[in-house]
């Protein structure tokens, strides 16, 4: 028996947004095939492979374990929003200029970790970082592009971070 | 078509109300039951009963001391949360910060991990040994039972129909203990399912001779293992290569694994040797572990983001 469909409202991206809707659906599923944000990826569909990282309410979460009737009245943000604050352009051009990237699948959950990460803590050590990005898997890069990128966009926003 | 409802209760009062009336699947995190449930890609996970979303309740995300002492976790509170918490006692911390991984512990709730009654969860090993109780609440009232007897035995809970875990009331701390010991052996730093995870604790009379010690396997069974006679062996005496060897083989006999059992056993066995061979040698610290190098003794904080 399928479930009952609801009225959801929440914000994305800092937009108040509503859909009626099954609320068991996935949260992946809504932001990828209702809202559009295509750089929630899907990998392990099983909150392994840190793919479709997201912020809920400043909180990393993967929406692959999180049915959209959750995300009722939190505030969601993406890589599509994420990209456009001030901290986030700074990740995605450090990460453009350190060579983090090869085929690119798995990097809009890296920068959401990274941004989660230098959010919490301005300054990380190597070791802080890598625990930072443990929850998202990368098969191309070996991980060490990656790490001296998020040090690269560490040094780039100083004081930023501590905002 | 029939369709199945969907309940999200605003409040708590609102939650006990509809577990009184329907027989409901409270989801919190997720992480368990939304995995188990799923279904190919795009399809919404089907329930074979109808689900209640408790994720956002801010009556069960607090964690506060009550009057007795005792820390209190709201059911709701997430790994995240209480890694990061100094109220939290400290085998419970060490847990929830090695669970899964990063985006994981931001959704992965203490209750969730109790009601799913895997012999692999992080938490029930350190709940065992700190006589960790859960409050179980519903518009009748509520009472309070040991995790220990809560979780009957594989996949199996003792909660009626009616009622939900509210909170979980954790009476010990590793103040109570002059040393504490947990490891968890994994295939990986992130996203490791235990293949072993033992927690041990003991404390020291004046004279020297043991007051109280405890000890607790995770995925060695069918369920969590803790034996109250296996500990006894050593309580009131002064340790000795013998009685530590009597404890290992009482152990020994008290777990049952059922993968790779002479791994787990032999892992299981330096483990209770090493703890109680390094406190008998009275050390400066609590923390007695060489996880990679991470904790050693006296540094007792586990590592959050």
């Amino acid at each position: 028996m399928e479930c009952k469909e609801y009225k959801i409202e929440f914000t994305l991206n800092g937009k108040p947004v509503s859909i009626a809707t099954n609320p068991l659906r996935r949260l992946i599923d809504v932001l990828r095939d209702d809202f559009g944000c295509l750089g929630v990826k899907e990998g392990c569909s099983e909150g392994e492979c840190g793919a479709c990282s997201i912020l809920m309410n400043g909180r990393v979460v993967t929406p692959c374990l999180i049915p959209v009737g959750a995300a009722n009245g939190q505030d969601i943000m993406t890589i599509e929003g994420i990209k456009e604050t001030e901290k986030g352009s700074i990740i995605v051009q450090a990460f453009a200029d350190g060579g983090a990237v090869q085929c690119g699948f798995c990097i809009p959950g890296m920068v959401i970790a990274a941004y989660y990460l230098l959010s919490r803590n301005p300054n990380p050590t190597e070791d802080e970082i890598r625990l930072g990005i443990s929850g998202n898997i990368c098969r191309c890069t070996g991980y060490d592009l990656i790490v001296e990128s998020i040090k690269l966009a560490a040094k780039r926003g100083g004081e930023i971070w501590k905002r | 078509m029939e369709e199945m409802m969907c309940y999200i209760p605003k409040t708590l009062e609102e939650a006990l109300e509809i577990k009184s009336r329907h027989d409901v699947i409270v989801l919190a995190g997720g992480s368990d039951l939304m995995v188990s449930n799923k279904r190919t890609l795009g399809l919404a996970p089907k329930f074979d009963k109808p689900v209640m979303i408790v994720r956002n309740l801010p009556e069960l995300r607090g964690i506060y001391i009550n009057e007795e002492g005792e820390c209190c976790i709201g059911a709701g509170c997430t790994s995240a949360q209480i890694a990061e918490s100094t109220l939290c006692p400290w085998h419970l911390r060490q847990a929830a910060s090695r669970m899964g991984a990063v985006a994981l512990r931001n959704s992965a709730t203490i209750a969730g991990n109790i009601a799913n009654a895997s012999p692999k969860g992080d938490t029930p090993g350190p709940l065992y040994m700190l006589d960790a109780r859960v409050k179980l609440s519903s518009v009748s009232g509520s009472r309070e039972i040991l995790v220990s007897d809560f979780i009957v035995k594989f996949r199996t809970i003792d909660l009626r129909p009616d009622e939900m875990i509210t909170e979980v009331i954790v009476p010990l701390s590793e103040d109570d203990f002059d040393y504490v010991f947990w490891h968890k052996v994994g295939t990986r730093k992130a996203n490791a399912i235990s293949k072993i995870t033992l927690s041990q604790a003991i404390k020291f009379n004046a004279d020297g001779t043991v007051k109280d010690y405890r000890v607790a396997a995770t995925a060695t069974g069918a369920k969590t293992n803790r034996s109250r006679d296996v500990e006894s062996i050593i309580i009131g005496k002064r340790l000795s290569p013998e009685l530590i060897e009597d404890v290992i083989k009482g152990f020994d006999d008290v777990i049952s694994p059922r993968a790779m059992p002479e791994f787990r056993r032999e892992a299981t066995r330096r483990m209770i040797r090493r703890f109680l061979n390094v406190a008998d040698t009275h050390p400066e610290g609590k923390v007695i572990d060489t996880y990679d190098g991470y904790y050693v003794v006296g540094q007792p904080e586990p590592r959050v983001l």
